[in-house]
């Protein structure tokens, strides 16, 4: 097995550093203990949950399977960790109901996209990505963070952004997003075993990014101080 | 084959203006607000300046009233009540021998009473504006101040200096600390009840230290802030601290009694003028 999976690094390392990069965040957060932080504890979920799917479709990429279904299937989950991080930054009712709604609403959307854009679902060899959600999810989560930026603009309430957690987790959030928006619809059509259309770098953009993400997540998380987090 | 190579080109550049977007994002909230934090710290610093300005205009026009008040005393007042004793030493004399026992006892009583106002009238003019303070400085100015209090004998002030030749420091500072000492000696007299005040004036680096303490009842100074009168002294000191950019703290020893510890950054004056100001010169207190 070890050999396979060795193979599989050398043939794609950028994917590789990609899955087990997570785990430099996942151990800060408990290292530095910022999960005592409601939003840090969803993010630690979030990590736990993103490295658990991340290895399977290792895994069952090394074994030259289709692992489709596990990316449509962590979309919702990885909306409902991420935006639930948000629930516990604003303080606004309306919005935390409507984030509920929304959690609920994508979790529909994701489904119908899924059994839309794969008619035959028993058929797991030729399972094809989701061609709205993963985009939806973007715009979702694109859309929160600058909503997050406003407020902290608007409240004035933190002297330096460098040294404040949730901004360098924001940040990541909004660059990973940023760099797949445009590339996750493309992926319905071109991630299949018939393909002969390659990406080429625009294939590895999302993933640099999704490495990026993980170390911006790992300066926040580094710079979260138990001390100070009553003062946050 | 043209068409997929248009596409990924594309895809590649709509990805990377989004990425160029997000990262001016985050540069954008940086900057800006880092720009709202310095702006709202000039403000600050502006709003602080002003009310340390006027507070310090407010003290001025003090010290320029109780000198207005002081001359007015002594030229006014003062000359009056001497040329009244002059007139009652000539009365007495153009009167001789002629008058009775009892007119006798009036104009000694008249002109006692005389006296008495022109020495009341000088103590009054001297505490308004502390000339001692302005010829030869702090020490001698709380020694002075501690002589007078000493006709009390229920009451024991001791005052000792950190050093035995204490540099003059800027008229501002001296006089602010001369009225704290002031504030806070006679508030241990008025409500602390107390047998014993000590005052120790020192230099440590660059800060002058002023502690009065007593062996009185002792005063919690948060409550006494609180109050809407008891606290007016207590304010008035830290107002005069602050134009200065000196601290006060409050302490109550471990045997009774209160303690006032205020410190100062030193202003030494190296050109100190030797001869003294004239005490009722009229002029804005310049400090």
């Amino acid at each position: 097995m070890f050999p396979v999976y060795l193979t599989y690094c050398t043939k794609n390392p950028v994917g590789c550093i990609a899955v087990f990069i997570t785990l430099l965040p996942l151990i800060l957060i408990i290292y530095r203990k910022a999960y005592i932080d409601p939003s840090f504890k969803l993010l630690l979920l979030y990590l736990i949950f993103k490295l658990i799917i991340d290895v399977i479709m290792f895994h069952t990429a090394a074994m030259h399977q289709n692992n489709l279904l596990y990316f449509n299937i962590a979309i919702p989950f990885y909306y409902s960790f991420l935006s639930g991080m948000f629930y516990f930054k604003f303080s606004s009712i309306t919005f935390k109901r409507f984030l509920i709604a929304s959690m609920i609403g994508f979790l529909i959307f994701t489904v119908w996209d899924i059994l839309k854009s794969n008619s035959q679902l028993h058929d797991l060899h030729n399972h094809r990505a989701v061609l709205f959600a993963k985009t939806v999810e973007g715009v979702l989560i694109i859309a929160l963070v600058l909503l997050f930026f406003y407020d902290i603009i608007k409240s004035l309430q933190i002297p330096n952004l460098l040294t404040f957690p949730f901004f360098w987790v924001c940040s990541g959030l909004l660059l990973y997003y940023s760099s797949f928006i445009f590339i996750a619809p493309v992926f319905h059509y071109t991630a299949t075993w018939k393909n002969s259309f390659d990406l080429g770098i625009a294939n590895t953009i999302p993933t640099l990014f999704e490495i990026l993400c993980a170390l911006f997540f790992s300066i926040g998380i580094y710079h979260f101080s138990t001390a100070d987090y009553a003062k946050q | 084959m043209q068409n997929s190579e248009e596409l990924k080109w594309a895809l590649l550049v709509a990805s990377l203006a989004m990425l160029t977007m997000a990262f001016c994002m985050i540069s954008f909230v940086m900057y800006y607000q880092k720009r709202r934090f310095e702006e709202e710290k000039k403000i600050n610093d502006i709003e602080k300046n002003y009310n340390r300005l006027l507070l310090d205009t407010a003290l001025n026009s003090e010290e320029t009233e109780r000198r207005r008040i002081a001359q007015d005393l002594h030229d006014d007042i003062g000359t009056m009540l001497s040329l009244t004793k002059l007139s009652l030493n000539q009365l007495i004399k153009m009167a001789g021998n002629s008058r009775n026992e009892k007119e006798d006892q009036i104009m000694r009583k008249s002109q006692s009473l005389v006296e008495e106002t022109i020495l009341h009238v000088r103590r009054i003019t001297r505490d308004l504006v502390p000339t001692t303070l302005e010829r030869f400085g702090l020490l001698e100015a709380i020694e002075e101040f501690i002589h007078k209090l000493a006709e009390d004998k229920n009451l024991t002030i001791s005052f000792h200096a950190g050093m035995e030749e204490f540099p003059r420091q800027a008229q501002k500072l001296e006089l602010t600390l001369y009225r704290i000492m002031q504030e806070l000696v006679n508030n241990a007299i008025k409500h602390a009840n107390c047998t014993r005040i000590e005052i120790t004036l020192e230099i440590r680096e660059e800060l002058i230290g002023l502690r009065v303490t007593d062996n009185g009842i002792g005063f919690d100074p948060e409550k006494m802030k609180e109050s809407s009168m008891a606290g007016l002294g207590l304010l008035g000191i830290e107002s005069r601290l602050a134009i200065l950019n000196g601290t006060v703290l409050y302490e109550k020893p471990e045997k009774g009694g209160a303690s006032a510890f205020a410190q100062i950054p030193v202003m030494p004056v190296a050109d100190v003028k030797l001869e003294p100001l004239h005490p009722f010169r009229r002029e804005r207190v310049n400090v």
